[in-house]
């Protein structure tokens, strides 16, 4: 569970959030909306813990982030699955080692590293793809393997900032149908994307900032 | 829910494993790295490599040195001039007692009347000598006193001074306390200098280890964002800074002995010159090994300032 209790974000000269209360369920699926500058990627830097709340509370699975200290962020962010926008793949590695490198990292075992990883890109359609390199996929399986990288170690929550951003509408259904599938096996995903088009039609909560506020879907 | 739902990752075992595990992989794939671009490696391994042979072969000069002013030391021997008014017998006595001391090896008597034929043998002057009408040397007692530094020599010589049958004590010491005291002087300075150096070195590796840094900017952002803990993100850097120090070393041991293998033929005629039978010595492996142990210490050091300065800063934003 990912709670917000009447968080603000104050940078230099402007407000980026400004009082925000939210609450995200356990195995909820919900959209992060809102013009560019309203606040959408300020909240996702505050629960990466990118960043401090300037006020107020944010606590995930019930531990206010506050207590976390700067040695306890890695082994924090471990919770999550992120997807970036321009997915943030390494080029310098092959398809299968981008999407092992979470494992390697939270310290499974070679094999288990080699299981989940090729269970992973199956997942996404791209186990015959895991000896190539990154750059040689088109934007869309680009995407895949970020999502594949983003869910391999079984994060509990999944977090996507403009995941859709570069893609046309058809992969753009297709990326969120992927989202929808994690989702459906209690993952929880939260996803900021101004794709209202897109995500108005996934039947799912959508949250919608305007200039740090929260104007709707506040939940619950 | 399972552990690794859980968020608890691998089990303890598993983990250390794999810790294990990334260790090696971080050592395999910065040497790798290294080896793929050698002139540039190389350049900095020269760095390393240069700062320590230049110290490293001075040492062993010195070491040279001191090996060879050991076998003069041991060679000293004393000149006690007695009374001239002492009986050949009293001075018979005086060389028994002299013999029993813990400090001497083996006191002779020269008798007046031996030095002086000696004298006239040695100098060819017996027809002058002939016309002397009393033998104007006194008795003579050659001392050899055990193995002893030279200040304990100086002592040594101060307690025979001060014997009642002794007139003059004829010892040169001097000159080996300052070849000692020189030596000395010659060692710290270049424990400093090369103390120097290797601080110099340390800034310039750490140096190119912040620009690799810089270069892998991109990737420690993802991995930090991922999860990546600092010691993970910084591993394969300290392994860069390791490699980096024992090419160095290795370096460093080759122009050592390259320099004494250029050195050796003119140091050893010298030395057959001299008649010595000692030869030129050089690093030995254990030195080489010292030298390789260094240049790891000295680049694991300055991988750990680059990241500890520069890692850090390369936060996600």
């Amino acid at each position: 569970m990912i709670e917000f209790k009447r968080v603000s974000k104050r940078y230099e000269s402007h407000d980026a959030l400004r009082d925000i209360s939210l609450t995200i369920d356990t195995g909820e699926m919900a959209f992060i909306t809102g013009h560019s500058g309203a606040g959408k990627s300020t909240l996702l830097r505050l629960l990466l813990l990118l960043d401090r709340p300037s006020s107020g509370e944010l606590s995930v699975n019930q531990r206010p982030t506050s207590a976390i200290k700067r040695r306890g962020i890695a082994a924090y962010r471990r919770n999550f699955g992120i997807v970036f926008q321009d997915h943030q793949l390494l080029f310098d590695r092959s398809v299968f080692d981008n999407v092992a490198l979470p494992l390697v990292i939270a310290g499974f075992g070679r094999r288990d590293v080699n299981r989940r990883a090729r269970a992973a890109l199956d997942k996404v359609g791209l186990l015959d793809r895991e000896g190539a390199n990154p750059a040689s996929l088109s934007g869309g399986e680009q995407q895949r393997v970020g999502i594949a990288r983003a869910v391999v170690a079984r994060p509990r929550i999944l977090i996507a900032d403009e995941p859709t951003g570069n893609l046309d509408p058809d992969l753009s259904a297709e990326i969120m149908e992927l989202f929808r599938a994690f989702n459906r096996v209690g993952v929880t995903v939260l996803i900021a994307s101004h794709d209202l088009a897109l995500i108005s039609r996934m039947r799912h909560r959508i949250i919608t900032l305007h200039e740090g506020r929260l104007i709707e879907g506040e939940g619950r | 829910m399972s552990a690794q739902a859980k968020g608890l990752g691998a089990g303890p075992r598993s983990r250390f494993n794999s810790w294990l595990h990334h260790h090696r992989q971080s050592a395999y794939e910065s040497l790798n790295k290294q080896l793929l671009t050698p002139i540039s490696t190389l350049l900095t391994w020269l760095v390393l490599g240069i700062s320590l042979a230049l110290p490293a072969t001075v040492l062993v000069a010195l070491d040279n040195i001191d090996r060879l002013t050991a076998g003069v030391d041991r060679s000293t021997q004393f000149s006690l001039f007695l009374q001239a008014d002492t009986e050949e017998a009293a001075a018979e006595d005086f060389v028994a007692d002299l013999a029993q001391r813990s400090d001497v090896a083996t006191a002779t008597l020269i008798p007046a009347d031996r030095a002086l034929q000696e004298f006239a043998a040695d100098t060819g002057l017996s027809a002058v000598v002939a016309t002397l009408d009393d033998n104007p040397l006194p008795h003579t007692v050659v001392v050899r006193p055990i193995a002893m530094g030279a200040a304990a020599l100086a002592d040594l010589a101060a307690v025979f001074d001060r014997m009642p049958e002794v007139s003059q004590v004829v010892l040169d010491t001097r000159w080996i306390k300052r070849l000692i005291s020189a030596l000395e002087f010659g060692r710290r300075l270049t424990y400093a200098i090369g103390a120097m150096m290797l601080v110099g070195a340390l800034l310039a590796l750490a140096n190119t280890i912040r620009l690799e840094i810089e270069a892998r900017r991109a990737e420690i952002v993802v991995i930090k964002l991922i999860g990546a803990s600092d010691g993970f993100a910084r591993r394969p850097f300290l392994y860069t800074g390791l490699w980096y120090g024992i090419g160095g070393g290795v370096i460093a041991s080759g122009l050592v002995f390259g320099l004494l293998w250029l050195l050796a033929p003119p140091v050893n005629e010298l030395l057959r010159l001299y008649d010595s039978d000692k030869v030129l010595m050089g690093l030995g492996a254990i030195g080489a090994l010292q030298l390789v142990l260094i240049g790891g210490a000295v680049g694991l050091m300055s991988a750990w300032q680059a990241t500890a300065v520069h890692l850090r800063r390369v936060e996600p934003r």
